[in-house]
């Protein structure tokens, strides 16, 4: 009997991911970088704002505050934390940090990466936070 | 069979008997379990008491030989570390996904194995013995440091979960995959072996360590606890160190 | 029957040289993502236009300032640039898995499209340096 003719093997569904939770949080993941597109839009068309003058910028920041704009933002936000959180996990596992003899336990690796971003937004503070 | 309560579940397994029918179809079983008893008891009594046509892979029951791969509710697992007292409602057997279904729950591995050849999954090394002396034989000198490095990505059973829960496999079977790559990652880690270069070629191609996406769902359903993700994952930032260091020279 | 061929043929596959180059801007640009972002977006998106911010601490003169200098390219490296790299790369692979296009012509439009957009948003740092 030849094996080949009676075996079956039907295609991937393009659906594929809406099979399990796991592979939509996959989706989920990946999709974080549309809302970040939209925000390196408005910020691309601040820089532009700015080239162009005072009441340009001004005009750019009422663009900002408009609610369709400011609420995709807003899930800009929350897109970045979600990232964040599943990037900084990856991270050791790509990359298994080795000091004296022994790993870094992962725990570490992550709370690290997340005081960065604290850092980050400390410095933010510092910069534009004050008066 | 133990004393322990003993109640009836049903199991609905995909069929497939390509010499009667070309349509795959469910059949349903009922059959008397108890806490103890598996997927794979319960395929075995199938066969045994009720339905002698039933086919599927077995040998160890202790998820070491990889054998008793199937999906159980969509989810790769060996079927001698599920267990039915898991299991409220339905108990769906299926295939592994993902590889030709040859007969009921038995698929055709053979690409799974190409793959694997195809990394050369073995000690390479650049100093073979020129001549051998029995009374003062050479041996490997391998420190549990040197061995710690590689021995997670050792553990593998080449049971073939990993690749039913790959979406990258099974949206492109030239998909080297993860037990492929993680072994050759496995050897590239192992401080006896010199072979690095000469299975570069194949992991540094589209279809080798750059077709994964890191979904992760390997390292998820993995028996052994090999983390595929992580070992092909590494062979990416190998991969990359590579090019870069094949870039200056030109 | 084919036997599996254990010396067969296989290298003959060329290797995939440019495929580091996108992972590696993928990863540095998800890391910008991850710890740059999350302060960036809460502070231009979200504060300056609601008004959170002391009066002048992202006034037409002060932006220009920050932004059109040499700290300011960089920043917009950082949080433009190798963020578009990023989603780049995850919009690519993300279209492979709902099988949509075509792998070779994706890489083009989604690499190329971030490539473009970069130069843009250096452009600008550089216009305003020099205006």
């Amino acid at each position: 009997m030849d094996k080949l003719s009676s075996q079956r093997l039907p295609p991937l569904k393009r659906n594929w991911w809406l099979k399990h939770r796991f592979f939509k949080l996959y989706m989920l993941r990946e999709a974080t970088v549309l809302p970040l597109v939209f925000f390196t839009l408005c910020l691309l068309a601040g820089m532009v704002a700015l080239l162009q003058g005072a009441e340009s910028w001004q005009g750019w920041i009422a663009f900002m505050r408009s609610p369709i704009v400011f609420v995709l933002n807003l899930l800009a936000l929350a897109a970045s934390l979600f990232h964040a959180a599943t990037f900084f996990v990856l991270f050791p596992r790509v990359m298994p940090l080795r000091i004296a003899g022994h790993s870094l336990p992962d725990q570490a690796i992550v709370a690290g990466q997340w005081a960065g971003v604290v850092a980050v937004a400390l410095l933010f503070f510092w910069l534009l936070g004050r008066a | 069979m133990n004393t322990q309560q003993i109640s009836t579940k049903q199991v609905s397994v995909k069929r497939y008997l390509p010499d009667s029918s070309a349509e795959p179809y469910w059949q349903q079983y009922e059959l008397p379990v108890d806490d103890s008893t598996s997927l794979l008891d319960a395929l075995n009594h199938i066969k045994e008491q009720l339905d002698s046509t039933l086919s599927y892979r077995w040998s160890c029951r202790m998820a070491i030989c990889g054998s008793c791969g199937v999906m159980v509710n969509g989810i790769p697992k060996l079927g001698c570390k599920t267990f039915l007292r898991d299991y409220d409602g339905d108990i769906r057997i299926e295939p592994l996904s993902h590889f030709p279904v040859q007969r009921d729950l038995v698929v055709d591995m053979e690409i799974f194995l190409e793959h694997l050849a195809a990394v050369k999954p073995y000690l390479i090394d650049d100093n073979p013995v020129k001549s051998y002396d029995p009374q003062a034989p050479e041996t490997y000198q391998q420190s549990p440091e040197q061995l710690a490095r590689y021995k997670q990505f050792a553990n593998c059973i080449n049971c073939g979960l990993c690749y039913s829960a790959c979406p990258q496999f099974g949206l492109n079977p030239e998909f080297l995959g993860p037990a492929a790559l993680t072994l050759a990652h496995r050897y590239n880690l192992d401080s006896r072996d010199h072979g690095k270069k000469q299975r570069m070629a194949e992991l540094n191609r589209h279809e080798g360590v750059w077709s994964c996406t890191f979904v992760g769902f390997c390292s998820k359903v993995c028996p052994k606890h090999v983390d595929p993700a992580a070992a092909v994952n590494q062979g990416k930032v190998e991969a990359a160190k590579h090019t870069l260091i094949a870039l200056f020279k030109g | 029957m084919e036997k599996i061929a254990m010396n067969k043929h296989r290298s003959q596959h060329k290797q995939a040289f440019d495929e580091p180059l996108w992972w590696g801007l993928f990863s540095a640009g998800g890391v910008c993502f991850a710890v740059l972002l999350p302060a960036v977006i809460l502070f231009i998106a979200i504060l300056l236009p609601l008004g959170l911010l002391p009066a002048d601490a992202l006034s037409y003169e002060r932006a220009s300032a920050l932004l059109f200098s040499v700290p300011g390219f960089l920043f917009v490296g950082a949080v433009v640039c190798l963020p578009l790299f990023h989603a780049a790369h995850r919009l690519r692979h993300g279209l492979f898995d709902i099988s949509v296009g075509n792998d070779a012509l994706n890489k083009k439009l989604m690499y190329g499209g971030a490539a473009l957009l970069s130069i843009v948003a250096l452009g600008i740092v550089v216009a305003g340096f020099f205006s």
